[in-house]
């Protein structure tokens, strides 16, 4: 019972039938939108498929428990049959070595008079062997015996992936803080502050955006010891063991609360952030959105004419506790009055925003990646071949073997010796 | 440059017409020679065709791979390529037959779309950009390549006039074994793509494999010529099935290049 167990486990019929899951999983997910509340997913169904998709975990097709499983099982599938591979294919190397075992083989035959390392040559094999058949001097040579491994290569390559890949969301943390030029934030709990020394936007001649390019300083909040570096999209950077990626940008302003006169408060605030008032926090402004090129489009709303900073304007709205008491775009130099307070918008700027990561298996599901290619590469263009060439009264018997493409190969030992044989007879 | 560019692009949209035009008068006609010609005009379409990406990539100052008309038209060159070298290295010219409309399609396709060029948006600066896509149009002219001479498989099998078709394409075996190996080029390429498309992301996104569509269906059509090859060692299944696999597996590489970019949203819809 167990051992019929463990052949199942690895044996191929297993595998395909995973491969085949793991793609219609795939696939479900792609076309399903993911990770939507119930509520979406039975607006836009009904109920009963809602309640289906989040019975079967198919709001997050590629984290459920099933889906997991099904990896799960191609991994042992492939351990266990890379382990069980492993003494047949030493035995299968050994016999490729073997020029006695090419008797019992399917294999290619052909006849020649003379020269046969002519042959050899014209097919790529390394200077052949002599060798005692039978009391007579027979030539062997063979080339890609590293070929036999390709598929277990292969294998194994895809086992460390997943392996890398499954350790690396486990074990992997990720961070965003944003903020504007002179802002120091804390990275979540881990200790590090992140200041933003500098963050530009630089822009081609039709004044689409070139690159996004951000100054930073990690310093440790323990011992101050301090490292700095550029990040721009697609050059990360890694300090303290974590890589800072120059994620997205947004718009942020000053916001400057003056009571009676006399300045109160002083903040810069992303759109999207609030702000309470300090003297009075159950009055607090929201700054919804930025547009930097001010235009009112009839049935449409707000919107900005271009990315310029030509006639900014910031869209608010103010709560008196949970009640909405105001909402406006305000544009430049103008004032919200509330009582005594005086709020005003100034200085728009760009915020950036960056994205930290840590993940110390990367460089396995790199390797496992290589490995796999490497592998691909083996079984597919390293095609193990042999060739024997045994003395008989008129002239060799040629046998040769490719353990790939048999058919293709028996076609190149047939023109090889035509070839030869045309050189050789005037 | 890039005058020059548009000069050689109409050319080579010519000559693969051409091209088009001899193969198909061969199977009219079925004269041997005029195979050939169809042949000669394929290999001269696909210098110039370099030439013209050349000139693309030089006017545009990158790698000529990164919008829709500069994909597809590397796309029709890479089918192209693997198409003569598979028609060389086989004595295949009945490969010209099937593959050169499809060549045409692409380049039509290509042509039908804006040659505009654009700075390119700062998350596609990148050189792994440019090994990622190289790689991606040799993987989907491979698996081409495995479709059209599993179409001619079939139809084999389905003809019953026999005499001309037999006498112009390999044996059965032999065509099951071609179609094979395309596949494993595509594949091997499909997993080069793979793995740049990661390292990329990684740099670009901090994250190498985020379930982004294009990525998803990447690997369902990996996974479906995984299994493609494994049903082909256990249980022998070659010819006519593996035949209508690599054809359903065409399917899959077609909806990974544009269903995905049309039907489903995500990060890659710019590609
Ligand atoms: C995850 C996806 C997989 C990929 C991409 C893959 C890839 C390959 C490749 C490229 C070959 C060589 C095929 C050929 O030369 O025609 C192969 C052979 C093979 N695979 Fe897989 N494989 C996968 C999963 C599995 C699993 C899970 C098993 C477990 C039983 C398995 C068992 C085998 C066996 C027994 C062979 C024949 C080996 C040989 O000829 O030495 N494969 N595989």
């Amino acid at each position: 019972m167990l051992k019929k167990f463990w052949k199942f486990v690895s044996s191929m019929k297993f595998a395909i039938t995973l491969l085949v899951l793991l793609a219609l999983a795939c696939a479900a997910g792609s076309f399903l939108t993911q990770h939507q509340s119930y509520e979406w997913y039975a607006s836009r169904y009904s109920e009963r498929t809602a309640a289906v998709i989040y019975a079967l975990g198919l709001d997050d097709v590629y984290h459920s428990l099933w889906f997991l499983i099904l990896t799960a099982a191609l991994c042992c599938n492939l351990l266990f049959c890379n382990l069980l591979r492993i003494r047949p294919l030493i035995r299968k190397t050994k016999e490729f070595s073997d020029p006695q075992t090419l008797r019992s083989s399917p294999a290619a035959h052909a006849e020649i008079t003379q020269r046969p390392q002519a042959v050899f040559e014209a097919l790529h094999f390394p200077k052949p062997k002599e060798i005692e058949q039978n009391t007579e001097k027979a030539l062997f040579s063979k080339r890609n015996g590293i070929g036999i491994w390709g598929a277990w290569i292969c294998h194994f390559g895809i086992l460390l992936l997943i392996l890398g890949f499954a350790l690396g969301q486990t074990t992997g943390v990720e961070y965003a803080v944003y903020g504007v030029a002179g802002q120091t934030k804390p990275i979540a709990d881990t200790g590090y502050l992140l200041t933003i020394d500098d963050f530009r936007i630089g822009l081609n001649e039709d004044d689409t955006v070139s690159q996004y390019t951000a100054s930073l300083t990690v310093s440790d909040g323990k011992n101050g010891e301090a490292q700095s570096a550029q990040v721009s999209v697609n050059d990360p950077a890694s300090l303290f063991g974590y890589q800072f990626y120059q994620n997205s940008t947004g718009w942020a302003a000053d916001v400057s609360i003056r009571k009676s006169g006399a300045l109160l408060q002083q903040e810069t605030l992303c759109a999207g952030e609030s702000l309470a008032v300090r003297d009075l926090p159950s009055l607090a402004l929201c700054f919804n959105a930025f547009y930097p090129d001010f235009v009112m489009i009839e049935g449409k709303g707000p919107s900005t004419a271009s990315g310029k900073l030509l006639n900014p304007a910031y869209l608010y709205s103010l709560y008196y506790g949970d009640e909405l008491i105001g909402m406006n775009a305000l544009l430049s130099g103008e004032v919200i009055t509330v009582d005594d307070y005086e709020i005003r918008f100034s200085n728009p700027q760009n915020y950036t925003v960056i994205q930290i990561k840590r993940d110390r298996f990367t460089p396995l599901a790199l390797l496992g990646g290589l490995i796999t290619m490497i592998g691909l590469i083996l079984a597919f263009y390293l095609p193990p071949k042999r060739l024997l060439a045994i003395p008989d009264p008129s002239g060799y018997s040629l046998i040769g073997q490719s353990l790939k493409g048999g058919l293709l190969f028996s076609e190149q030992l047939s023109a090889a010796v035509k070839e030869v044989s045309g050189q050789s007879d005037p | 440059m890039l005058y020059a560019e548009n000069i050689l692009f109409t050319a080579v949209m010519l000559i693969y017409f051409a091209a088009m035009i001899f193969f198909f008068v061969f199977v009219a006609v079925k004269k041997d020679l005029i195979a050939k010609i169809g042949v000669l005009l394929l290999c001269a379409g696909l210098l110039l065709h370099t030439a013209a990406l050349v000139c693309r990539g030089i006017g545009a100052g990158r790698l000529p791979m990164t919008n829709q008309y500069e994909f597809a038209a590397s796309f029709a060159w890479g089918l192209c390529l693997v198409s003569l070298v598979f028609i060389l290295k086989f004595k295949f010219p009945m490969l010209g037959v099937f593959a050169a409309p499809v060549i045409f399609l692409v380049i039509g396709y290509a042509a039908m779309q804006s040659r505009e060029v654009r700075a390119l948006m700062p998350a596609l600066q990148s050189r792994w950009l440019g090994f990622h896509v190289a790689t991606a149009i040799i993987s989907y002219g491979a698996f081409g390549v495995s479709f059209v001479i599993s179409l001619i498989f079939l139809l084999r099998e389905r003809m019953k006039d026999q005499g001309f078709f037999d006498l112009h394409t390999p044996k059965r075996e032999k065509l099951d074994l071609i179609s094979y190996r395309s596949v494993c080029l595509g594949l091997l390429f499909l997993t080069f793509t793979i793995v740049t498309g990661a390292i990329w992301a990684q740099r670009a996104w901090g994250s190498y494999w985020s379930w982004d569509p294009k990525e998803t269906w990447s690997l369902v059509t990996w996974l479906v010529y995984a299994v493609y090859l494994h049903l082909r060692i256990r249980r022998g299944w070659r010819g006519k099935s593996a035949a209508i696999f690599a054809v359903a597996g065409f399917v899959c590489v077609i909806f990974t290049y544009i269903g995905v970019n049309t039907l489903l949203p995500g990060i890659h819809s710019y590609a």
